[in-house]
């Protein structure tokens, strides 16, 4: 019974989801459930397999679907899905021949039924890339890019679209997580080990949860109270002396209350200079990050709680600068990083025991986060209290071709910084409402059409109309189609915080106005057979248009970074062509090829964004033996050719090229299991690319000519790690 | 409710001893036979489904001395093909029924049996259970 409940609240929580959702339970002619039984929706590939209690959860594209349940042993069966209540669906043992079926779970897959263009990475491929935290768990994925900011911080962002990771409107559990003054560093506040797993959504995204999603919506699911390891520990240690060590705990309180303890702990305390320029090539840093989470799971009610406190330093810059020295008056160049973090997450759901596709929702999240920062002589200090709630109620409108779900939800952000001698202050206070109808026809066809309006106090009025198709033309044929406006006020110190690690003086010629755009595209999935196994094909095709973007221009004068509204037109174009092709049952590979076209007015001349690859190849192989006995990863990127700012102006031995050569990433892992988990050896850049000399004039930080963020490859060389996962099962 | 359940249970307990005889008569263990890469023994299971497949392969992957482990359905016969350096038939029984199952004339661990999902226990692919299956799962 708990497991069932369980599911009905997964859906209705889960918001992306529509509530075109089937439940039942498998069984024998004996009524004993068939655990692992498959259930699959006639004509697609959408399917799950039943779980302890033969009970499985199906997301339909229509509510006239066909059901396929078949199961080792016994004849298969196809029914007619019925919405409307518990479907017990018995299956007939077939006493002539064992038909085998063989379900195979890759770690990466597309959301079919989605509307949107969804892909959603697993816990088994985020073990693929070892380390450490979100802003490496997208390594051995292909939609979303990683990028190097400069040579002090150590950073980590992603890119999207060919634009920067700002765009894309990141979520934990459908509150908005990475953003304002933690848009910079907040990836680096979730630990890999925390994440069960993660949605990438290219394109406009739903309206249920904001305006902010420009280009993508990235959501990532914690570890859960009611389904996680009982006990999970790991330890990770690499070649330049990083330290990590991780614990989770999971239990029930009771029938109803289960509760997690996430811990994540690392330390790193090495100077690491491989490029003998006198600065290190990646901060010092430590970590104490925990949450706390509760789960309430009734009858009618679905509730969580969590907390989470995080403390994350910084140390970098000249050799020989520690933590707590003072940046102002050391002799070194010394970057410092002090964050704290605190948030309190809920949500809570009410449900229609008889109606599972009625529910209300109430998500919320009230944070506060504060950073005192250092650069060379300039320090930076900013606080962010926010709060948000969201409410929101589903239900269909007569049958379930036409459901809805429609809301009510407020943000409210505080910000004070500091930066230099400078304060700014800002209060945002942005209450909104939205609709979004979903019609859903048949299992060929859906739409969803959303919009919303918020009520900015500062900016007026946002109305974010967005929608979304999907045709089924084949069996293995889904074509997508997506338009979407978007929203976000920009922060202009902690967004550039890479640039303020150079001599370039910030001139903010205006006030910066919120940045808008349109984004728009499509996307074709298609699978083909070669000898008995599918090569599934995607491409997608994305336009991004922004009315307003916040242009950071570094090219008018090398010396400065300018600040200014958009003045004429900034655009992108992105194209990936991805395949993947599993060649036996151990062996699969996945290949994509990019292509982005980004531009921007610039000093008034539409010329490409800098630091972005127009051209970029990317290739995963996998290996895995039996039980993922031993498994073996490889990724390799390859990045083409990148506009560098013009650094014309400076002294000639202090210039560089206008452009990046073209170079190679590689990074792999071997893994062997155990009865209790797992070992891994792995490498990031096992190649060893670097850039030379990342650092302009590394020699006198104090002086005008220096500049570290003109960074377009790795600072740091090959790395090596090891590490260890312990799990306890319940 | 309480007293039904207490009779569910020590008929389930009198089931389970009496399934256990049945499959004792069954059994007559098996000598290992030499094969490429090392020795294999063929070791009779109360295995009863798929699942109960994927759990013993499983465990026997990961078993010190063991290169290979298959289980055939039909006969719940486990053939494992091992290093007679590092392992033997006897502890490969006992690693049997510590995943929670008799193996040969070795009667399986009760606490493991326990931990099974319900298609692998006694009676299961063969005898009612009560009219509300969901509700039989609250005990475990």
């Amino acid at each position: 019974m708990k497991n069932i409940l369980f599911n009905i609240i997964l859906v209705l929580l889960s918001l992306t989801v529509q509530s075109q959702t089937v439940r039942g339970m498998v069984a024998d002619q004996n009524h004993e459930p068939l655990i692992g039984a498959t259930v699959m929706e006639l004509g697609t590939q959408n399917g799950i397999v039943t779980g302890v209690n033969g009970d499985f959860v199906l997301k339909l594209s229509s509510r006239d679907s066909k059901l396929v349940v078949s199961y080792s042993g016994f004849l298969a069966d196809t029914v007619n899905a019925d919405l409307s209540q518990m479907m017990h669906i018995m299956l007939k043992e077939n006493t002539e021949e064992l038909d085998e079926v063989v379900v195979q779970a890759s770690s990466t897959f597309m959301d079919d039924l989605e509307s949107k263009h969804i892909e959603v990475i697993t816990e088994a491929e985020l073990t693929k890339a070892a380390c450490c935290n979100l802003s490496e768990s997208f390594e051995t994925n292909a939609s979303v890019d990683v990028s190097f900011t400069d040579a002090v911080s150590g950073a980590k962002t992603i890119r999207m679209l060919g634009l920067d990771g700002r765009y894309v409107q990141i979520n934990r559990e459908n509150v908005p997580n990475v953003r304002g003054l933690s848009g910079r560093y907040g990836l680096s506040y979730v630990p890999g080990t925390w994440v069960q797993s993660i949605d990438v959504g290219k394109g406009a995204g739903t309206v249920v949860n904001g305006f902010e999603s420009m280009t993508g919506q990235i959501n990532v699911e914690l570890k859960k109270p009611e389904n996680s390891e009982k006990l999970y520990l790991n330890g990770y240690v690499n070649s330049f002396g990083r330290l990590e060590l991780n614990a989770n705990h999971a239990r029930n309180i009771s029938d109803q209350w289960s509760t997690a303890l996430l811990l994540h702990t690392n330390y790193f305390n090495n100077e690491v200079d491989q490029n003998d320029d006198g600065f290190m090539d990646i901060p010092k840093g430590r970590q104490i990050n925990v949450m706390n989470r509760y789960k309430y799971q009734g009858e009618k009610m679905v509730s969580q709680i969590g907390l989470t406190v995080m403390r994350d330093e910084k140390a970098g810059g000249q050799l020989g600068f520690d933590f707590g020295d003072d940046f102002l008056s050391s002799p070194q160049y010394g970057f410092a990083n002090q964050t704290t973090r605190a948030e309190i997450f809920g949500k809570t759901g009410l449900l229609f025991p008889n109606k599972p596709y009625k529910g209300w929702g109430f998500i919320y999240s009230a944070s506060y986060l504060d950073i005192d920062a250092g650069f060379g002589r300039d320090n930076y200090q900013g606080t962010e209290k926010t709060l948000y709630g969201n409410v929101i109620f589903q239900n269909i409108i007569g049958n379930s071709f036409h459901q809805y779900k429609t809301g009510v939800s407020i943000l409210y952000d505080d910000f004070d910084e500091v930066y230099a001698d400078s304060a700014f202050s800002r209060q945002e206070i942005v209450p909104g409402l939205y609709y979004e109808y979903t019609f859903a026809p048949g299992d060929k066809f859906t739409m969803l059409l959303g919009a919303r309006s918020d009520f900015h106090n500062l900016y007026g009025t946002y109305f974010t109309p967005r929608l979304h198709t999907r045709y089924q033309f084949s069996e293995n044929t889904i074509v997508r189609a997506a338009i979407g406006r978007g929203y976000r006020t920009p922060n202009t110190i902690v967004e550039n915080s890479n640039i303020l690690v150079s001599s370039r003086r910030l001139i903010i010629e205006e006030a910066p106005d919120p940045e808008v755009s349109w984004n728009m595209g499509g996307s074709m999935t298609t699978s083909i057979l070669i000898r008995d196994k599918k090569l599934n094909l995607i491409a997608d095709y994305f336009y991004t248009r922004f009315e307003n973007q916040l242009i950071y221009d570094m090219d008018q004068n090398s010396s400065e970074l300018r600040v200014y509204n958009l003045r004429g037109d900034s655009y992108a174009h992105s194209f990936q062509l991805e395949g993947n092709y599993q060649f036996s049952d151990r062996l699969s590979a996945k290949a994509a090829y990019k292509f982005y076209d980004v531009r921007a007015t610039i000093n008034g001349e539409v010329r490409q964004v800098p630091f972005n690859s127009r051209d970029r190849f990317f290739l995963n192989t996998s290996y895995a033996t039996r039980f993922d006995k031993w498994e073996a990863d490889a990724t390799l990127q390859w990045f083409g050719s990148k506009r560098l700012p013009d650094t014309s102006d400076k002294p000639a031995e202090f210039q560089r090229d206008s452009t990046t050569p073209d170079f190679i990433l590689l990074n792999a892992q071997i893994s062997r299991g155990f009865r209790w988990g797992n070992i891994y050896l792995g490498s990031e850049n096992l190649l060893g690319f670097t850039q030379d000399n990342p650092i302009i004039d590394a020699q006198n930080p104090f002086d005008d000519n220096f500049d570290a963020s003109i960074v377009w490859a790795p600072v740091a060389g090959r790395m090596v790690y090891a590490g260890f996962r312990y799990k306890i099962k319940r | 409710m309480e007293n039904l359940k207490l009779r569910m249970n020590t008929m389930k307990q009198l089931f389970s001893a009496l399934a256990f005889f049945a499959f004792l008569t069954s059994v007559a263990q098996k000598e290992p036979v030499e094969v490429d890469g090392g020795y294999k023994v063929e070791i009779k299971t109360s295995a009863i489904c798929e699942m109960c497949q994927y759990a013993l392969e499983k465990d026997l992957a990961f078993e010190k001395g063991v290169k290979e482990a298959t289980l055939n359905l039909d006969d719940k016969v486990m053939s494992i093909t091992y290093n007679p350096k590092k392992t033997d038939p006897q502890t490969l029984r006992q690693r049997i029924t510590l995943v929670g199952y008799h193996a040969d004339t070795l009667a399986r661990n009760p606490i493991a049996y326990d931990k099974l999902p319900m298609c692998c226990k006694d009676g299961s692919h063969g005898t009612p259970i009560p009219q509300m299956p969901l509700k039989a799962k609250d005990g475990n």
